[in-house]
């Protein structure tokens, strides 16, 4: 069915193709699968030039993708220091045992709160002369310089730089409270640091990405560029630009699809290759820690991030240069 | 099935290829186009195939104004078209099946039912069994006859030529010209670019004659004009 022929009678050996509605839609589907494997075997025709595309695709996927499993990891490793935080009040000295006791008993049943420890100040100065190496000056003193400590940690929700420190000023208001500390700086920093390296690690993983677009569509605009007379040719008997353009998109999706897997071989070899000197780092911090590559879901997203690359470099490519080759 | 009303194309740098071309070619009539090189003859036929769009004026066929035909619709109103060209367009790393199945590959056909189209599309100008080869391997004349054959494979209602018989002996010319009398017998519109006027003197078919760009002749009055006078070549 073609523009002229609309509610025009033809004379015999002059009748216009008719093809349904329905056979269209399904031969659009036949096409799509037809191309899709015409480019694959295209692919496969040119082996060296696809498989350097290929190959660059999925290695710059690789650096992204290893440094997410890094910054996995150390947020694996940032969230188990986390539990360290602890909460420690310094009492006034002048508190009564029972004043004590109902004060510790209330911490402990505060929502916020895990569980309390009390170190009382004669166990507390015996442990110092013990540890720190001062021992007999301490015997000097007259009385004991030290206050009683009520620890506190935090429950898991309550861990959190934040909110923990909205507990330690919740607790320094208490009467029976002199000073209170949370040793959350180091926590802070580490943070912040983790924060760094992975805005840095995001930055460099999009300008990669941005890098894989810019190659597939080069790769896919000297294709083009290739084909010039054919698609000339195929603009001449009637094909629209998206039948022109299909196998190109093709192509660039299954740069994607190989070179996802690529990515995956690369990043798991890469990971293997850094793990064994995790271990021996963590052995040396007396942690069991390992390092965990990617999971499925991760491969999967690694899979869609390459294919999506693929499919957009092709796609900037032939909007451009399928429409600009007209027929001459 | 063609009109031409007042139809003008200058190309960009002042070139102007044709100015206010008139005439009407109605359906199922066989045509010659003829002037010399550089007369606007392939400008003519590109802009019915709107491989061009008229500077002025208006080209209609079959009643459609090709001005208003957007640029996704220009695929649809070429398969419509039969377009056959001096050099052949074919794609050479494609079988002779293949290239004259594009059209209806194009209009999503499948190869086993496109098969039953080719092979009478072949037949008709003589390619019977030539269906697995390369273009490459065909002798000039064939590969014109494979390009004529990709053009009315889906049984346009309009076929154009250009220079089809540029690079052909006479009697291969001869053979060609009679294939595109058969079409027209059986109600195809055919018009026919050519320079060869003892081949069109010896058709007797309207002949169009445009010289400068500008339409000389438009073949209706009778005895107005000789192909091969002195003045035309």
């Amino acid at each position: 069915m073609g523009l002229l022929n609309r509610n025009h009678d033809q004379r015999q050996g002059a009748r216009a193709v008719h093809i349904t509605r329905w056979r269209r839609f399904k031969m659009f589907w036949v096409n799509n699968l037809q191309q899709a494997i015409g480019s694959l075997g295209d692919l496969s025709r040119t082996p060296w030039s696809s498989l350097m595309t290929i190959a660059v695709l999925g290695l710059s996927l690789t650096l992204p993708s290893t440094l997410y499993v890094v910054v996995k990891n150390s947020q694996a490793v940032s969230a188990e220091w986390d539990t360290a935080a602890e909460i420690s009040l310094f009492l006034r000295k002048d508190l009564q045992t029972q004043e004590l006791q109902g004060f510790r008993e209330r911490v402990r049943l505060l929502e916020q709160v895990e569980s309390v420890t009390f170190v009382d100040r004669d166990s507390a100065l015996r442990e110092f002369r013990e540890t720190s190496g001062f021992g007999s000056a301490i015997d000097y003193l007259q009385t004991n310089p030290l206050p009683d400590v009520l620890i506190v940690v935090p429950t898991p929700e309550y861990r959190g730089v934040e909110r923990a420190r909205a507990l330690l000023q919740q607790l320094e208001q208490e009467r029976e409270v002199t000073s209170a500390t949370l040793d959350l700086q180091w926590l802070e920093r580490l943070q912040a640091l983790v924060r760094v390296v992975e805005n840095s690690f995001a930055g460099l993983g999009l300008l990669l990405c941005i890098a894989v677009v810019l190659i597939v569509g080069n790769t896919i605009r000297l294709a083009i560029l290739n084909r010039r007379d054919e698609i000339m040719i195929m603009k001449l008997v009637g094909a629209t630009d998206g039948y022109i353009q299909r196998p190109f998109l093709y192509t660039g999706f299954w740069y994607g699809v190989v070179g996802g897997i690529i990515a995956w071989i690369a990043t798991s070899l890469l990971v293997w290759w850094i793990s064994a000197s995790v271990v021996r780092l963590a052995a040396l911090y007396d942690s069991s820690f390992r390092l965990t590559g990617l999971n499925f879901q991760d491969m999967m997203v690694v899979w869609a991030i390459a294919i999506g690359l693929g499919l957009l470099g092709s796609w900037i490519a032939v909007r451009r240069h399928v429409a600009a080759i007209e027929p001459r | 099935m063609i009109r031409f009303e007042q139809v003008s194309k200058a190309y960009p740098g002042g070139f102007q290829a044709l100015r206010k071309v008139s005439f009407e070619l109605p359906p199922g009539e066989l045509a010659f186009l003829t002037g010399h090189s550089g007369a606007g003859k392939s400008t003519l036929l590109r802009l019915v195939a709107l491989m061009e769009r008229p500077s002025a004026g208006r080209v209609l066929i079959n009643g459609h104004d090709l001005n208003k035909i957007t640029r996704r619709q220009i695929p649809y109103l070429r398969r419509d078209i039969g377009m056959i060209f001096q050099d052949h367009r074919l794609l050479m790393d494609k079988t002779v099946f293949d290239n004259v199945a594009l059209p209806l590959y194009i209009e999503g056909f499948t190869q086993s039912e496109a098969k039953k189209r080719v092979q009478a599309a072949l037949d008709k100008v003589g390619l019977t069994g030539h269906e697995r080869k390369f273009p490459i391997m065909l002798s000039g004349g064939e590969q014109q006859r494979v390009g004529i054959a990709r053009a009315i494979v889906n049984k346009p209602p309009l076929l154009l030529a250009d220079e089809p018989t540029g690079n052909l002996d006479p009697k291969l010319s001869l053979e060609i010209m009679r294939l595109f009398e058969s079409f027209h017998q059986v109600g195809v519109s055919v018009l026919i670019a050519t320079h060869d006027l003892a081949l069109v003197a010896r058709m007797h078919h309207r002949n169009l004659v445009l010289k400068n760009g500008e339409m000389i002749d438009d073949g209706l009055e009778a005895g107005g004009f000789d192909p091969l006078a002195e003045e035309y070549l």
